[in-house]
């Protein structure tokens, strides 16, 4: 019988320590299941170390796969800090990557420095718009944001669908691969020192947010709003706008995912090239405690894990598959030591005195 | 009119989405019993995949459908239990849970496939065949849809009307209810409230699994990375269009693998609306029907919400 | 029957932390026998009762029933013993039909029996004169109607002893009688019964009285050999330190409520054409049973409640549309009476609770949060108001009910300049506390400010309005000047009489 009691307060120092000890034992259990698979553990990690952080070039690649999950971290932290359930940056980061798209075919022979920051502009602001379908279904209809936004991300992944395959952005003579043509160089987000401006931008985005949470009233809403809504109300919040510009922070953080991978790296726009950084993202926000500097560290972690286990596929047997599972692992253990802190779990009886 | 709706397409579209319905119609009844138990089950996919792979291992190796089916529900209970040790133990948030869980699922089983399969792939099994009822499979029309399918089709069917009575006129089903909408009540009868949501979560979680292992021994010989494609995230759906009532849920699961497979032919037959339009559909019509319906929602009061003692 | 009592409580302990909430308790109940427990919120009464029904392992004494030792492993032990609490909080399933609810948990096999279970149901229904359909979703009915339920619920099930936690706190005076008449049948039928009760009028219809005063017994009287007078210095257990009041200032008037009304589809209006006016430097007392609209008329007032019909004016100006914000920028401070869900946000500190609602005005500088003057204000605040807290990053959620509450009232007192509004100020504070809050409504009085102060606490509203209004069922049914008014005419148009009909 297990029962849960609430801790009075927990020093930094305790969760530290608790989160050092689940990444700990997240990795164990990782090494456990390669075990159990029959390969070399030492070589599997050795591998995994190596393809992450082997040499400039595997940091770079780590780097920009931490960039878009960065930004859908960010999201989370936005949202679920203010207590809102948006499980739609998949689709936000996708409907973001499309209104920079759809901005950058109207802006056809504009100079980048001009092109690219309204390519971003869109983007932020397809993903915010999307966000507040669901902040308005929410305070006008009282529809959940967690169903609504769950199910705006299979509208927006459809919808690409259709534009990329058969619809009027479909590449011209490719069938087989549905996407849209290549986009113009002028579009492309300029590369600053090896890693594209994605990086400063994810940087921006974590510190401003921090800011963002912290100092300003916005950040006070926002704050009180996912503590107790109730008692904002009371004090004359309007608890609806407040939803409203929490969603439109959440979404366009989001969108910045979509439109980095998108004019950062693919230059093109492709079914399935941001297939499930949504869904990460939520998990590296969690394991990040919903704050933007943890979140970004735990984005870095998640980035060079993900590159990590390409290297590792070549070099060792062990499947790159490895590595999600190794995600939802030391996901499950950050959880578990996040409910340690909080709580004090009690192993005795019911009815049984100290 | 199109040549889709000719009697015979039509008639093929049903049959075969009845067949198609029931992994969705398994992983959905699953979802409703443990949401209605307060437990909102995220990882309904994951548990589908783990049913997946269990069942194609199973099969691979002794080639005895009852014994997959047997190993896809023992699946799915094993990942009931990891998501209850979360939500129902640990409180832990219900849908983070659940989304972790997916991940896991999704990389493990692909990492335990690869790994089972490293030594060379077996040899595609044959699915299994459909299972006629006598008489009533040949009546005109209806027959074939409704009395010539799997026997596992007829199972999941059946489980309509008995989780109906199971929460509506069932001790053990109001206790689940309860659960939901109010635990301290269960609490404060002395009836255990971890008890009851567990017992929702497993039974849901091996019936999701089933779901999952269905679909490998009906429609598919080989394993592949996410083969349950949503199909778990749908079900979620359906509850959720379904007003979290068992008959209505039934309703929803049709009308999208009805969609689902109008969208595959549509696509084979030339019809001017993109497929993707027709898929789209459940989840545009589920948030509409959500903002539009005023009656009652049958969402449970407590639904998501760990329940701590105080 | 035996001589044995029906229950028989010794030396009973419980603790929650340091918090001794029941401290070596000894009482019987007889058969037959109607048992008021006495005493102040927080004596330890709702506690006992709920070691009493198994809802918590007692850590020391005895509990007889008929004679015999019991410890009871949960409340479903206590029901199947026969112990049946009808709760003050009520524990029902919304979603539950009546029927539903009374027969959750004790059902055996695996089928629910529904015919026999309603044909008891009805059966009890009719013995007992309650009109309660058992196919009604509990979820519809009134507040009122699932008091009878949870009455229901433990009549369904036999008890032989029947604890009755502020039965009436949600009924009128006629259901409150209903009541009393049912209770007296289950006297007849040798029913054991303990009532909880603030209420000296209903303390007084029962046989003995043990009077608690934290967590101990004080006293223990028959009914019939005390004064409501005697039980009152027991539960207190010194005079009570009546709050100087002052001359009554006659200023001009401050806030007027014309015609407000809020309705709601399909049921009662919340409020029903409500008019008064609060000069400055008045204390306007609201009293009613609770949930006749005193909160619904505080929330209109301060904005978060928009009227049907009918206006609210400050200083002559009327508050029509303007929002919650505005309003209070007008100088209105609100004390709601869930302190902890509506005026405060536990998991934030004491300075930032201060800032609240002043977050983007007095507590911002540029785009930024002004934290030094939020710390200052706070700093000042725990000065003021005496707050026990290490410092102004304290989380409220650490501090004591009245501590809480003397962050709330910092708040909000700062923020009154023309209109205090306070629901329930004192509710389930200690005595001491009490005494601060009503000496800081005297002052914001003689501030000028015009008070409406809305309580159960009759006795409070007499020492301390000038004028009380009376609510039922989101009527004024009348307004009396607090130094002439009895509280019989107040308790009867509290249910609901007013004057010229009595």
């Amino acid at each position: 019988m297990i029962r849960i009691e609430r801790r009075a307060a927990t020093g930094w120092t305790d969760r530290l320590l608790a989160y050092v000890l689940a990444i700990a034992g997240g990795l164990a259990a990782s090494a456990l299941l390669m075990a159990v698979s029959g390969a070399d553990v030492v070589e599997g990690f050795s591998a995994l170390a190596e393809g992450a952080f082997g040499d400039t070039e595997a940091m770079r690649q780590s780097l920009i796969a931490a960039i878009p999950l960065a930004f859908t971290g960010l999201a989370t932290v936005a949202a679920f800090r203010a207590g809102i359930w948006n499980i739609g940056q998949e689709g936000q980061a996708f409907a973001g990557a499309m209104a920079g798209y759809w901005m950058s075919l109207q802006l056809a022979g504009v100079p980048g420095a001009v092109a690219v920051p309204l390519v971003l502009l869109a983007a932020v602001a397809g993903g915010a718009l999307l966000a507040m379908l669901a902040a308005w279904l929410r305070t006008r209809c009282a529809v959940n944001e967690i169903i609504s936004t769950m199910m705006m991300n299979y509208v927006v992944v459809y919808l690409l669908s259709y534009l990329l395959a058969g619809g009027p952005w479909t590449e011209a003579g490719s069938t087989a691969y549905h996407q849209t043509p290549l986009i113009a160089d002028s579009f492309h987000l300029p590369a600053l020192g090896g890693v594209h401006l994605g990086a400063v931008l994810a940087l921006a985005a974590t510190a401003g947010l921090a800011v963002l949470i912290g100092r300003t009233p916005l950040g006070f809403e926002l704050r009180g709003l996912g503590l107790n809504p109730t008692a904002l109300r009371f004090k004359g919040v309007d608890v609806g706008r407040t939803v409203l510009a929490v969603m439109a922070l959440s979404g366009g953080l989001a969108a910045l995912a979509g439109a980095s991978e998108v004019f950062g790296i693919n230059f093109r726009l492709r079914a399935g090239v941001i297939d499930g950084l949504g869904y990460t993202g939520i998990i590296v926000g969690m394991i990040g405690a919903l704050d933007p500097w943890g979140t970004l560290v735990t984005a870095l972690l998640f980035g060079a894990l993900a590159n990590g286990a390409l290297y590792m596929n070549v070099l060792s047997d062990i499947p790159s598959a490895l590595v999600p599972a190794m995600q939802g692992i030391l996901l499950l253990f950050v959880l578990g030591a996040s409910v340690l802190v909080r709580y004090r779990l009690c192993f005795r009886p019911v009815g049984e005195t100290a | 009119m199109s040549a889709l709706f000719t009697p015979e397409i039509l008639l093929s579209i049903l049959t075969a989405s009845v067949g198609a319905a029931t992994i969705i119609l398994f992983a959905a009844l699953g979802e409703l019993i443990t949401e209605r138990a307060g437990i909102w089950n995220m990882g309904v996919e994951g548990t589908m995949l783990c049913g997946c792979l269990a069942a194609y291992v199973v099969m691979s190796e002794t080639g005895s459908p009852a014994a997959a089916a047997v190993a896809a529900v023992a699946a799915g209970v094993a990942a009931g239990l990891l998501i209850g040790l979360f939500t129902v133990s640990l409180k832990v948030d219900h849908f983070v849970t659940g989304l972790g869980f997916n991940l896991l699922a999704s990389g493990l089983t692909l990492f335990l496939f690869r790994t089972y399969t490293a030594a060379g792939q077996p040899a595609p099994y044959a699915t299994i065949d459909k299972l006629a009822v006598p008489l009533l499979a040949r009546l005109p029309g209806l027959g074939p849809i409704l009395f010539d399918q799997y026997l596992l089709t007829y199972v999941a069917f059946l489980m309509v009307p008995v989780i109906a009575v199971f929460l509506g006129r069932t001790r053990p089903g109001l206790e689940c209810r309860a659960a939901g909408e109010n635990p301290e009540f269960l609490e404060a009868k002395g009836i255990s409230v971890a008890g009851r949501q567990y017992g929702a979560l497993l039974f849901g979680s091996a019936l999701t699994g089933l779901g999952g292992g269905f679909m490998m021994l009906a429609f598919a010989s080989e394993f592949r990375p996410d083969i349950s494609g949503g199909r778990g995230w749908l079900a979620i759906v359906a509850v959720i269009a379904g007003n979290w009532r068992p008959l209505r849920t039934t309703v929803a699961v049709l009308v999208f693998a009805v969609l689902d497979s109008l969208a595959i032919h549509a696509q084979g037959m030339g019809v001017a609306i993109p497929y993707q339009f027709f898929l789209m559909l459940p989840y545009v019509a589920s948030v509409v029907v959500l903002a539009v319906v005023r009656s009652r929602s049958g969402q449970p009061a407590r639904l998501g919400i760990p329940f701590i003692r105080s | 029957m035996t001589d044995e009592p029906v229950l028989s409580v010794r030396r009973l302990t419980k603790s929650f932390g340091p918090v001794r909430a029941n401290n070596a308790v000894s009482f019987d109940v007889g058969a037959g026998e109607l048992v008021c427990l006495f005493g102040e919120n927080g004596a330890g009464k709702s506690t006992l009762s709920a070691c009493l029904a198994g809802l918590y392992p007692p850590d020391g004494g005895d509990i007889r029933l008929g004679g015999a030792p019991v410890r009871f492993a949960s409340a479903a032990d206590a029901i199947r013993a026969g112990v049946a609490l009808v709760h003050q909080h009520f524990v029902l399933v919304d979603d539950f039909t009546v029927l539903e609810n009374i027969v959750m948990g004790h059902e055996r096999g695996l089928f629910v029996r529904y015919q026999a279970a309603r044909a008891k149901l009805e059966a009890l229904c009719r013995r007992y004169d309650i009109a309660i359909r058992p196919e009604a979703r509990v979820g519809d009915l009134t507040v009122g109607e699932r008091q009878w339920v949870e009455l229901l619920k433990a009549l369904y099930h036999d008890a032989r002893l029947l604890i009755l936690d502020e039965p009436t706190a949600t009924l009128d005076l006629r259901e409150s009688r209903k009541l009393f008449r049912i209770i007296g049948e289950l006297k007849a039928e040798g029913v054991g019964l303990i009532l909880i009760s603030h209420s000296l009028d209903e303390v007084m219809q029962s046989d003995r009285v043990v009077v608690l005063r934290q967590g101990a017994v004080v006293g223990e009287r028959r009914t019939a050999d005390t004064t409501p007078e005697e039980l009152t210095r027991l539960m207190v257990g010194r005079d009570v330190a009546r709050a100087e009041r002052g001359i009554r200032h006659a200023g001009r008037p401050c806030l007027a409520v014309e015609r407000l009304t809020v309705a709601r589809p399909g049921a009662a209006p919340l409020l029903d054409e409500v008019s008064f006016t609060v000069a400055e430097g008045e204390i306007f007392g609201l009293a009613g049973v609770a949930g006749n609209g005193q909160k619904p008329l505080l929330e209109a007032i301060a904005g978060l409640l928009r009227p049907t019909s009918g206006r609210v004016l400050i200083d002559g100006e009327a508050l029509d549309e303007l929002s919650v914000h505005a309003i209070q920028q007008l100088g209105v401070g609100h004390i709601p009476d869930d302190r902890l869900v509506e005026g405060l946000v536990g998991e934030f500190s004491i300075a930032e609770n201060i800032a609240l609602g002043g977050h983007r005005d007095a507590f911002a500088r540029g785009a930024f949060i002004d934290r030094a003057a939020m710390r200052a204000a706070a700093r000042r605040a725990i000065v003021d108001y005496q707050i026990a807290a290490p410092s102004a990053a304290t989380a409220v959620r650490t501090l004591s009910g009245g501590n809480a509450q003397r962050v709330v009232l910092a708040r909000e007192l700062a923020a009154a300049r023309r209109v205090l509004l306070a629901n329930q100020p004192t509710r389930g504070l200690d005595v001491g506390v009490i005494e601060y809050i009503h000496a800081q409504l005297l002052g914001k009085r003689a501030a000028g400010c015009a008070v409406i102060l809305a309580s159960s606490e009759l006795k409070d509203l007499i020492t301390l309005s000038d004028r009380i209004g009376v609510m039922f069922q989101g009527r004024l049914m009348g307004i009396v000047e607090a130094a002439s008014a009895s509280l019989e005419d107040i308790g009867l148009l509290m249910a609901g009489k007013s004057r010229e009909a009595a």
